[in-house]
């Protein structure tokens, strides 16, 4: 048995063996153009697109009485500065990076299952990332200055301070957003130019047209694209990993409870890596049967990406573990304190939660009819993500509401434009996704020509 | 100049191989996907070794100027040329770097964007990038350029502009 009865699913092929380089351009541009019997914009694609808006439009909302307000408007306050706003902010850009790890970890590895998923990766990617961005501008008390974390010459004659790991994290959400941008778009541009040849309405061919920018798969285009192409992708794969672990040096750079630790970076990459592959298992499930995708995105792509989050989910476990062993293994009394307060105090439902939807549920993978089973594995995922988010909420409250100090003891509760604004970016998610889904292909044609060319 | 489709890579090949041989020639072949056998010689990698350096030395420079010239600040005792503290942003500002000369330079090699280019007036070269595979071929005797794309099984064969 085969595909989706799934018994012998390692023998699935990667790409449905009566797909042809012509067969696969026609089938994704015609989705991608809305013609033909693949033409769509069915039902489900504006629903979802209402839902996101309706989301994004609670977000909108949010941010104006954020700015007209005041952050006064938010449940942080001393000793519990950091609330929903850096917890948002290093939940998305962990989702972002599952992606980046496709798409140029696997690219580099020469994984041939890689290129049926990296340009639906890659725009979870962009769409995550952007939502990131946005959270460390709003969590300025000043916004409108945030340029000024950038080193510009001015006539205050101020720097930023470069000693501050927040500087570098400035630094890392403007490199892996740019980088993002740049190698997605590079990597999409023989696309565009494959629409812009094969639509047939007038605005479809200047639109495509303008954004291929005249690829015209000229020999010498293509000499110079693929180096290039590999280069990026040799830079992206350190890239993702820094920026995490720029994001773990937030933490790990204060003398606070918890995160004073220097297992703070690879820890915070694992987690990267589990909620990355998470968002993209969520994409891929719902999408190959509603847009057609079953002969390019196979059962043994999400055979794969099952193994990877099983595998991500044990590093993260690893981490736990070590978490608590460096605890009460170091001399801090503090750190005790702090995690005993996890373990059983006001928040320890959030930890808990955290290790059973994070470790525990992640666990069923080992069974083969689990990892078969895509309801199931969505809502492994769906787990996972909510898990990632948990633990991101213990890591930043729990250890700023337990400090060294008892008399600085406090505690965190979020308030309805904080609950706004993470529906808001989830809606902003949804609504860049959907939008790049629409009018973009969501699988790399070029790429997937020259893997079907050289098959046997 | 002339504008011919084949029905294969291997045609297009042996016709652009062979036209070639002729130093007044020069012959551009167009396809949806590289050119199997194609070398990779690109002077970019090195072009985008040099945006790497110079994101990194720059931003690296920049700090310790900051630090210890223009800005000096006392953080918790540490010395003004505190250079561990700027290896992460120069890290980030080197792969920037590497990445914006990488597209720039891209598309200064190949001459992008271009919007136009007299080769899209042949009705072949709308079908290169779903599938076709296409010659151009430019300065040579358009009689001895014809009779030897169809000697190789030129699909169609089109005259274009002077």
């Amino acid at each position: 048995m085969k595909g989706e009865a799934g018994a012998g699913m390692e023998d699935d092929p990667f790409i449905f063996p009566n797909e042809t380089p012509h067969s696969l351009t026609e089938h994704i541009c015609a989705t991608t153009l809305h013609e033909g019997e693949a033409g769509w914009t069915p039902l489900w694609w504006w629903l979802g697109l209402g839902f996101a808006l309706s989301l994004l439009g609670m977000g909108v909302i949010s941010v104006a009485w954020l700015f007209y307000a005041g952050l006064g408007i938010w449940g942080i306050d001393w000793p519990v500065a950091w609330g929903f706003d850096i917890l948002n902010y290093v939940w998305w850009i962990a989702i972002a990076s599952g992606g980046t790890f496709i798409s140029a970890l696997f690219f580099l590895l020469r994984a041939p299952w890689r290129t049926s998923l990296n340009r639906l990766a890659e725009s979870l990617t962009l769409c995550a990332a952007l939502c990131a961005a946005i959270f460390p501008i709003l969590h300025l008390g000043r916004p409108r200055f945030f340029y000024w974390l950038f080193p510009y010459p001015n006539t205050m004659g101020l720097w930023a301070q470069f000693r501050s790991p927040l500087v570098w994290d400035f630094f890392a959400i403007l490199a892996y957003v740019l980088c993002s941008i740049v190698f997605w778009y590079f990597g999409l541009l023989p696309d565009l130019a494959t629409l812009r040849d094969r639509a047939q309405k007038r605005w479809q061919r200047v639109f495509y047209g303008v954004l291929a920018l005249g690829f015209r798969g000229s020999g010498q285009q293509w000499r110079h694209y693929q180096p290039v192409y590999g280069v990026m992708a040799a830079l992206m794969a350190p890239l993702v990993v820094s920026v995490h672990s720029i994001v773990g040096m937030d933490f790990a750079g204060g003398a606070t409870p918890g995160w004073h630790s220097t297992q703070f970076p690879p820890f915070f990459v694992f987690g990267a890596a589990l909620s990355g592959f998470a968002i993209v298992l969520m994409a891929v499930i719902p999408l190959r049967p509603a847009m057609g995708l079953q002969p390019y995105i196979t059962s043994r792509h999400i055979n794969i990406l099952g193994c990877l989050l099983l595998t991500s989910s044990l590093c993260v476990a690893y981490a736990y573990v070590m978490d608590v062993f460096s605890t009460y293994y170091g001399p801090d009394s503090a750190d005790r304190v702090m995690f005993a307060f996890r373990l059983h105090g006001l928040y320890a439902p959030i930890y808990w939660g955290t290790i059973v939807l994070n470790i525990v549920f992640p666990q069923l993978l080992w069974w083969r009819t689990v990892r078969l089973n895509q309801p199931v594995i969505w809502l492994i995922c769906l787990g996972v993500l909510i898990g990632m988010w948990l633990e991101r909420f213990q890591i930043i409250v729990s250890s700023l509401a337990r400090t060294q100090l008892l008399s600085a003891w406090g505690q965190y509760t979020p308030t309805v434009w904080e609950w706004s604004l993470l529906a808001g970016s989830i809606g902003l998610f949804l609504t860049t996704f959907l939008l790049l889904v629409r009018f973009m292909p969501m699988l790399a044609m070029a790429e997937m020509r020259t893997m079907l060319g050289n098959r046997p | 100049m002339i504008i011919a489709a084949f029905a294969t890579e291997s045609a297009l090949h042996e016709a652009a191989v062979e036209l070639r041989r002729d130093r007044a020639c020069r012959v551009e072949t167009y396809g949806a996907a590289p050119p199997s056998g194609m070398g990779t010689s690109s002077i970019l990698p090195l072009v985008m070794l040099g945006g790497g350096m110079v994101g990194g030395v720059g931003g690296f420079g920049m700090q310790v100027y900051a630090t210890t010239l223009a800005y000096p600040q006392d953080i918790g005792g540490r010395p003004d040329f505190s250079w561990p503290s700027y290896i992460p942003a120069s890290f980030e500002l080197a792969v920037m770097g590497a990445i914006l000369a990488g597209i720039i330079g891209y598309f200064i090699a190949v001459r992008l964007p271009r919007l136009y280019d007299p080769v899209d007036e042949a009705g072949s070269m709308q079908d290169v990038m779903t599938g076709g595979h296409v010659a151009v071929v430019r300065g040579a005797d358009n009689g001895q350029v014809r009779d030897t794309l169809a000697r190789h099984g030129a699909l169609r064969i089109e005259e274009i502009g002077p």
